[in-house]
């Protein structure tokens, strides 16, 4: 049998998220509305089986797209509402494990300029998730998400130079993911057997610092990120992965926005460059912005 | 100042109102909780049933009990007093835990250690699959792989060791017919309902050290996790009141002896050569003979040695070996033909558009690697359903013997057939799957076959339920199909193959003495 495999698609998935707007320090103004379009590209060839870095013969080269639309609206100067709803879709180079596709989750974010001093800003954000549609979660590596509903708190924190745009973000949150239900009735997890359908998806933090320059009309950067489940198993040796995997991911990368007018383009690039359970993914995605005023 | 305070409240609103999406941030997982009862019939009479391996209860020795009236028993009496008195919330655990029966936890705990050992070896750099080695057996690979035909082979000798061990123990029971500890004294307390079972030897220690013995036999390197079950078997038994000292010494050495009958038959069945890989050369040609244009070969990068393809030659339980021959089904359709395209198409038309509840049937009874397989699937509907039942001991014992034993035979006959068509997968001819892929023959299919026989069997211990248990045999074969790693037609054959694999272990059950 086949087996063997990762995930690096939840990862993907939310970097997309993040390349827009939960992770920085810029707001909408008021009574706007920018709206993005995204395509995503996230492949790997290795991928952390525990600790151990392997590749699988019988995968070959795993990949995961998604398109997405991600409106951020603002509220007030100082309040926003990004929204996202990614469609997945995953395939192997090798083997012969069906690729699966689908909406994934629809995501929500509140963010808050709680403090604002001098180019200094203190951040406050809520995002939730939830998945749309009925998608199978543990026929991993090819299943496009978890199902589980997800709340995340983060803070974050800009300076921005007010002359030259240079800027420094950090932030850092917790992920609370729910439990989930898969199709079997018994699984195994923790070296254990469970004989439910309900599976425990591992809660997890993730952090971030970027260091770019921000201006009218563009903005580039390099960011670093860290994920990581609180909580969680190993894959066994040789085995395929599950929603319960204590997945874990350093990246590193850039972004780049050009926005003249209404109209602005986005690009991302990102590796990971340590991890556990997780696929050793490089990933990019491009964007299409368009901004309305009211 | 004030400003901040009102954006912090904003914030604070807005994580609750998020929170909200969640219906709990609960990460507990509710299993269903199994819990001891008065079983329906104590089954005074299963001393008489009869066993597999022994040919009488009184192959194996126990000692005649002290009378309750001596002071050896009396001092055992107190001793049990002293620790049932009063229970850690430790020891209250593994009272209910092991309360809910002794055949169905170790059961439960065979299927455990079947799902943490159901992995395929991993390839070598030079492209090899090294075999996983029985006298180092936490190596990588570690010993066994208990894939399906394995873990058939290993819950049918564990039922069938704590079968014929409760029979013998059934007859010394009613031999001595030493009564409950609590009803000699009234001053004993216990946490689990009493039955009018005599208690000497104690049936739990009895199926304690059976169990013990077969699972360390087919999970080597679990010894200390099974020294730490026999020990806390034990042990609940005082905690709980149920059994004095000599009750589980006489048990405990019950059981050992006739999991050594049991496990003298497990070494000479012939699965040492079920892994002969020689064979396969002249399997092949045979099948060619007969006009197969395309065989089977392994699909997985580097191409992996099929899984014991001389399963078909073990040694069956409610049948001879003549018979697994005859149990073989007809030929499927030739590649060429009509009826082969259909089913491709089938495949196709799946293969392009599975709907969600395909995949939720493929998903629900996929039970592949790192599960305890199809055999280990039908163990826990059979000892579910056994103990919804509220059967005693021995009769949930009996139930699980026939099922075990079944699908052991349910293995042999399909490996059999398997091998000697060595038919192509579906994979051969573009199609993917959504379960992943057995590494052997196509026809016949193996849940197909191991369903339909348990399935038999369970409408035969439960009538009232045999249309329900025939619906899974149904579905889990279509499953299969939905999966996208059978053809319609392997399904179709194991199905009825299994229905007939199923019926001998019915006439065994019908002529064992237990009059049902």
């Amino acid at each position: 049998m086949k087996r063997n495999f990762y995930v690096g698609l939840l990862l993907l998935v939310s970097s997309i998220a993040r390349a827009q707007m939960p992770n920085d320090a810029i707001y909408m103004p008021r009574k706007s509305v920018c709206i993005a379009g995204l395509y995503g590209r996230s492949t790997w060839t290795r991928y952390w089986e525990g600790t151990l870095s392997r590749d699988n013969l019988n995968i070959g080269r795993h990949t995961t797209q998604s398109i997405m639309l991600m409106p951020a609206i603002g509220v007030t100067d100082r309040f926003n509402i990004i929204l996202s709803l990614p469609y997945v879709w995953t395939e192997t180079s090798a083997g012969n494990l069906m690729g699966q596709k689908g909406f994934q989750d629809l995501a929500g974010w509140l963010k808050y300029k709680l403090v604002d001093v001098k180019g200094f800003s203190v951040n406050g954000l809520a995002g939730a998730s939830m998945p749309v549609s009925n998608y199978v979660p543990d026929f991993l590596p090819m299943s496009i998400g978890l199902q589980a509903r997800t709340v995340t708190g983060r803070l974050l924190l800009n300076y921005t130079h007010p002359r030259t745009g240079l800027y420094v973000t950090t932030h850092g949150s917790y992920n609370w993911r729910s439990n989930i239900r898969i199709d079997r009735d018994g699984y195994q997890a923790n070296d254990r057997v469970y004989n439910t359908n309900e599976v425990s998806v591992p809660n997890a933090i993730d952090a971030g610092v970027r260091l770019g320059v921000l201006r009218k009309t563009w903005q580039t950067e390099v960011w670093a990120e860290r994920f990581a489940c609180t909580s969680g198993d190993n894959i066994r040796r040789n085995d395929m992965p599950f929603p319960t995997n204590r997945m874990e991911a350093t990246s590193i990368g850039w972004y780049g926005k050009f926005q003249p007018r209404h109209v602005g383009v986005n690009a991302r690039i990102g590796y990971v460059t340590n991890g556990l359970n997780v696929g050793q993914s490089t990933s990019y995605s491009v964007g299409l912005l368009y901004q309305l005023n009211f | 100042m004030k400003r901040i305070l009102r954006n912090i409240t904003i914030l604070s609103l807005s994580v609750l109102g998020f929170s909200s999406v969640l219906t709990s941030c609960d990460k507990t997982i509710d299993e269903p909780q199994r819990v001891g009862y008065v079983p329906a019939n104590v089954d005074e009479k299963a001393g008489t049933w009869k066993t597999y391996i022994l040919t009488a209860p009184t192959d194996v020795t126990v000692a005649t009990p002290a009378s309750v009236t001596s002071t050896e028993y009396q001092a055992e009496l107190t001793d049990l007093k002293s620790k049932s008195a009063s229970l850690t919330r430790e020891q209250q655990e593994a009272v209910v835990y092991w309360g809910a029966g002794a055949v169905y936890r170790w059961n439960e705990i065979a299927r455990e250690l079947a799902a943490r050992y159901n992995v395929p070896p991993a390839s070598t750099p030079d492209g090899k699959y090294p075999v996983p080695d029985a006298s180092n057996p936490l190596a990588d690979p570690r010993f066994p792989f208990a894939n399906p035909p394995y873990t058939a082979r290993a819950l049918a000798y564990l039922s069938v060791a704590q079968y014929d061990a409760l029979v013998s123990a059934w007859h010394y029971k009613y031999k001595f017919r030493r009564s409950a500890p609590s009803k000699i004294d009234g001053a004993v307390r216990v946490a689990l309902p009493v039955s009018a079972l005599p208690t000497y030897p104690s049936e739990d220690a009895v199926v304690a050290a059976a169990s013990y013995t077969v699972l360390k036999a087919m999970f080597p390197g679990e010894g200390p996790f099974l020294d730490a079950k026999l020990a806390e078997h034990r042990n609940s038994r005082l905690w709980a009141g149920m059994n004095v000292a000599s009750d589980l010494a006489a048990g405990a050495s019950l059981g050992n002896q006739v999991a050594a009958s049991v496990m003298a038959r497990a070494r000479t069945d012939g699965m040492s050569a079920a892994n002969n890989q020689a064979l396969t050369t002249d399997m092949i040609a045979a099948a060619k003979a007969r006009g197969l244009s395309e065989i089977w070969v392994s699909q997985e990068i580097p191409a992996r040695p099929p899984m014991l393809p001389n399963y078909g030659a073990v040694t069956p339980w409610n049948f001879d070996k003549a018979t697994v021959a005859r149990l073989r089904p007809g030929p499927p359709p030739a590649l060429t033909s009509p009826e082969f395209a259909k089913a491709l198409d089938e495949l196709k038309t799946i293969n392009r558009n599975q709907t969600r509840e395909q995949a939720r049937i493929a998903n629900y009874w996929a039970d592949g690697a790192g599960s305890y397989t199809p055999p280990g699937h039908w163990n826990r509907t059979a000892a579910n359903a056994a103990h919804e039942a509220r059967f005693s001991e021995i009769r949930m014992a009996r139930t699980l013997a026939l099922v075990g034993t079944t699908l052991m035979d349910a293995g042999v006959c399909c490996w059999e057939t398997k091998f000697y068509y060595y038919f192509p997968r579906p994979q051969q001819f573009g199609i993917k799957t959504s379960v992943g892929l057995p590494n052997f023959p196509s026809y016949t299919s193996g849940h197909s076959t191991f369903s339909a026989a348990a399935a038999t069997v369970l409408g035969y211990v439960f009538p009232d339920r045999a249309t329900e248990f025939w619906g899974k045999a149904q579905e889990a074969s279509d499953s299969r199909v939905y999966g996208l790693i059978h053809y319609r037609f392997d399904c179709e054959a194991g199905l009825t193959c299994g229905k007939n694999i199923g019926n001998y272990a019915i006439a065994r059950g019908k002529s064992d003495g237990s009059g049902f």
